[in-house]
């Protein structure tokens, strides 16, 4: 073949790849499906209580790239190695787990733990916290055959970061796979470029895209939550008509009728009916997860706040008995250098800025609002049980009660816990997806340290052991006792 | 939080919502707003639902929603079906 033959071979190939290209596409719901099926939390049935629900954990891994990985690995191979069996019963903190949030960096931690459990620790360390992903992502671009393949307006590099976490992290892991096992329930979150809308990678939420998560790659999810502004494009996925028989659930329904009341409430049903195709079609463009949340407690609230959430319906059943949530945060504070500078940042300062500014600004309301969400319970619990016992005392009729008084506990660990020197330098850690090992090896073990010199934490270890409290500690929060 | 109670004379399961919420004659907690509160079967109670607005409550002053037990000839054979 002339070097012309091949030359012309070569752009026709590439014409054919471009033309060819197009990310994969979510799948629309079968006409006819069970609306009960999916990747949802198992339902629940008032007059069988499942006794996994009586220690309820949440964990909540914040986004921060590997740092954050690495930070939430380091707090799951901690919660394995808390025995709180009793009676010489060996049972860990870990087994206890029932749902984890994930963002970004931590959703990749979150993902691998639902989808592999306790080969979580064999695995996890070499197949991604120790890997240049930045540098293989990069290697994958510079692919003849992927670099036609960007060439395409459907297919850019976050798709390639998709297939690449899907094959060589996830190994090719689907939803249906994650949805065999039953708990810990896995909830990875992204943004929706569009209004700023967290997204939930729950088969509730596709539902309202009319498409079925049950096919949709793990791998593809993460790089959604992952898909940091300007560095990554958004990870799109197609809104199709409603599935037949698909019918807006009632708490969104009703959410809708009482804006004045509940703002936030409305505000998130609203973001629900926004999913949804009309008669023209639709596309969700989704990006990094904290955009919107980027410390993962955001879902966890609405399932204790919400009607339709899997918490409040197991609190009001009286199944659980202790809620504990344990938010992992590996956010970071590194020197500011813009504020140091006379002359106005430039516009690409700025548009960085502008992208990013925003995703820690709201982690502390956030965290604020679980303790006093947590506080609130325990207070009406406690006014209830203190006015009985009074009308006890004069043979009155007492007041109705709750079905069970909850214990909660809120614990949250960031490196802002650690003493200087090392929380100066943990504060200045880059979001990247490269880390040298030395420093995954110190964030794992960070959040062990962090872990065991948490007073809320220790105390809860203590209360779940049955060992006496010596009294409550300088800066607890939440009850956990 | 907003806090509910369901008034009825047998424990039923209370469904609100669409979804199992614990049971009748105990303090169930909600988010402020509107909400659909009905029991679980059998069907022999009365109104079929009730549409509530939780706001300002307590957990010693609940929210009450009452139903009532129908009388064996007026139970239908599925909820809104004649007797």
């Amino acid at each position: 073949m002339t070097l012309r033959a091949r030359l012309g071979a070569l752009v026709l190939l590439s014409v054919v790849v471009v033309g060819c290209a197009h990310y994969p596409l979510n799948t629309p719901l079968a006409a006819g499906g069970d609306p009960a099926m999916g990747y949802r939390f198992p339902p629940m049935v008032v007059a069988r209580p499942d006794p996994a629900d009586e220690i309820f954990v949440c964990l909540a891994f914040s986004g921060g790239g590997t740092r954050a990985a690495a930070f939430a690995y380091g707090a799951l191979q901690r919660l394995r190695d808390i025995d709180i069996g009793r009676g010489g019963s060996r049972r860990s903190l870990l087994d206890e787990v029932d749902c984890i949030a994930g963002i970004s960096g931590g959703s990749f931690t979150a993902a691998y733990y639902g989808l592999f459990g306790a080969q979580t620790f064999e695995r996890f360390y070499d197949r991604f916290l120790v890997r240049d992903i930045q540098r293989e992502l990069a290697l994958s671009t510079l692919n003849p055959v992927n670099l036609a393949r960007v060439a395409s307006p459907y297919f850019s590099r976050i798709d390639l970061a998709g297939e690449l976490y899907d094959t060589t992290v996830f190994e090719g892991a689907t939803y249906a796979a994650l949805a065999k096992r039953r708990r810990p329930f896995v909830i990875l979150h992204a943004t929706s470029m569009a209004n700023g809308a967290p997204f939930e990678f729950t088969q509730d939420e596709f539902d309202f895209l009319g498409s079925d998560l049950g096919s949709f790659p793990v791998g593809r999810a993460t790089a959604a939550s992952s898909a940091f502004p300007f560095l990554l494009s958004p990870v799109s996925l197609r809104s199709y008509p409603p599935a037949a028989g698909f019918v807006i659930p009632p708490d969104v329904a009703r959410a809708l009728e009482s804006r004045e009341v509940n703002p936030s409430r409305y505000a998130w049903a609203r973001q629900r009916l926004d999913l949804m195709a009309g008669k023209d079609e639709k596309w969700l463009h989704l990006l990094d997860g904290g955009l919107a949340d980027n410390i993962g407690l955001r879902s966890i609230l609405r399932a204790y706040d919400r009607s339709g959430g899997f918490i409040a319906q197991r609190i009001n059943a009286g199944h659980i008995k202790r809620l504990i949530v344990i938010a992992v945060n590996a956010r970071t504070d590194p020197p500011e250098q813009l504020s140091r500078q006379e002359r106005s940042p430039g516009l690409a300062d700025v548009f960085l800025k502008t992208a990013t500014v925003s995703m820690e600004s709201l982690s502390a309301d956030t965290i604020d609002y679980a303790i006093n969400r947590q506080g609130e319970r325990e207070q009406a619990q406690t006014t209830v049980r203190l006015c009985n016992q009074r009308l006890a005392g004069c043979g009155a009729e007492l007041f109705p009660t709750f079905a069970q008084e909850i214990r909660t506990c809120f614990v949250e660990i960031s490196f802002e816990g650690m003493p200087s020197p090392a929380r100066e330098e943990l504060l200045g850690l880059p979001t990247t997806f490269a880390l040298p090992e030395d420093t995954v090896k110190r964030l794992i073990e960070v959040a062990g340290t962090l872990l065991d010199s948490s007073p809320s934490f220790q105390k809860l270890l203590r209360a779940l052991r049955g060992e006496p409290a010596p009294g409550a500690g300088v800066g607890e929060r939440g009850n956990c006792s | 939080m907003e806090y509910l109670i369901v008034r009825f004379p047998e424990a039923r399961e209370v469904q609100v919502d669409g979804v199992p919420h614990g049971r009748t004659n105990i303090v169930l907690q909600f988010e402020a707003g509107i909400h659909d509160v009905t029991l679980g079967p059998p069907w022999n109670f009365a109104p079929l639902a009730q549409r509530v607005l939780l706001l300002n409550t307590a957990a010693l002053d609940p929210y009450r929603v009452e139903f009532r037990i129908l009388p064996p000839a007026a139970i239908p054979i599925s909820p809104g079906s004649p007797p």
